[in-house]
């Protein structure tokens, strides 16, 4: 639902990051997006096509890598991928777990840019 | 083209997060409770926050700060409590941020407050990511939507203290499963504080408001600074 300030977030992190290092121009970005961040990539991608009209963006590719939710369960003392629609619960042992250990990522990760 | 790869390596959320841990020492020195409040649209939030602001207006200086995609509505109807409040139109932003909440203050020229509601828009999706620098995050379940909200959205209800059943006063009359709602709200924060409550009949709001002025007990206690 907010993925139009996300490739805002992101294109103002890249211009950030090329201007301190003298770059004009990205080919491709690369970026880490969590299960439980509410993105949905397909809008992410459509946002991202029209953040970077006329910027040192344009036309450049997002690629994204979908980070799944893990959690770790205090029982089985190890991380575990809940089922989904089925919260954070265990899907070995079934105990709830608080603690969220991936998939709540937003990270910008690199750039890809002419040699 | 030959291309070479440069690491940039920075989280979206590093500046919503800075701004927020200064808004927390703000409000932390000024004494004030913030109240960050999501919800579903329709789940009874303005009510709620109607009746709440009016019960903690006799004792504290309240406000409330209001997230709305585009209209007023729940900010006038705040204001019938007498407290002042602030509208935040977020127009196309489908949650409020530690910036728009710097900027409503700045633009305010209140004084200090005890108690500062945040009314976040009403969705449970975006607002979940977003530290606003309060002290209690609280999540609205209304017993119409449906027990397994807390499993669609985990996050809402994963990042909140305390989650808030309201309409507690139709729930026969709905088919509400109390079990099912207390099981999906265990898996995904396990041990997690619920109260039931009806804003229309007054049920339950004596137990919110004794978990209001504990926690304004407490913050009056923090050093400021």
């Amino acid at each position: 639902m907010h993925e139009v300030t996300v490739a805002l977030g992101l294109l103002e992190g890249i211009q950030t990051a090329a201007r301190e290092q003298g770059i004009e121009r990205v080919a491709a970005v690369n970026v880490r997006i969590g299960a439980l961040s509410g993105i949905v990539r397909d809008a992410l991608l459509f946002s991202w096509d029209v953040a970077t009209v006329d910027t040192i963006a344009a036309g450049s590719e997002l690629r994204i890598e979908e980070i799944p939710l893990i959690i770790f369960c205090e029982f089985c003392e190890g991380e575990r991928a809940p089922l989904p629609g089925t919260g954070l619960v265990c899907p070995e042992c079934a105990t709830p777990s608080p603690r969220i250990v991936r998939g709540r990522e937003m990270q910008l990760v690199s750039m890809e840019v002419p040699a | 083209m030959k291309l070479r790869v440069v690491e940039v390596a920075a989280n979206l959320m590093v500046k919503n997060n800075a701004l927020a841990a200064k808004l927390r020492a703000r409000f932390a020195a000024s004494g004030t409770l913030v109240v960050n409040v999501l919800s579903s649209p329709g789940s009874g939030k303005t009510t709620l926050l109607e009746e709440s602001l009016t019960r903690l207006a006799r004792r504290y200086s309240v406000g409330a700060l209001v997230g709305d995609q585009a209209t007023a509505n729940d900010a006038e109807r705040l204001a019938r409590s007498g407290a002042p409040v602030r509208q935040i139109t977020t127009g196309s932003e489908c949650r409020l941020d530690a910036d728009m909440i710097a900027k409503a203050l700045a633009g305010w020229g209140q004084e200090r407050f005890d108690v500062l509601f945040i009314e976040n828009v009403g969705n449970l999706i975006c607002p979940a990511e977003y530290d606003l620098g309060e002290d209690l995050r609280v999540v609205l379940l209304s017993v119409t939507e449906g027990e397994d909200k807390p499993l669609k959205y985990p996050l809402a209800f994963n990042t909140s203290q305390l989650a808030l059943v309201t309409k507690i006063d139709i729930a026969e009359a709905v088919g509400y499963e109390r079990a099912a709602a207390k099981a999906a709200i265990e898996a995904v924060h396990p041990g997690m504080d619920v109260l039931e409550l009806s804003a229309r009949t007054g049920a339950g709001l004596d137990a919110w408001m004794a978990v209001l002025e504990a926690r304004l007990r407490a913050k009056a206690f923090v050093p400021a600074g």
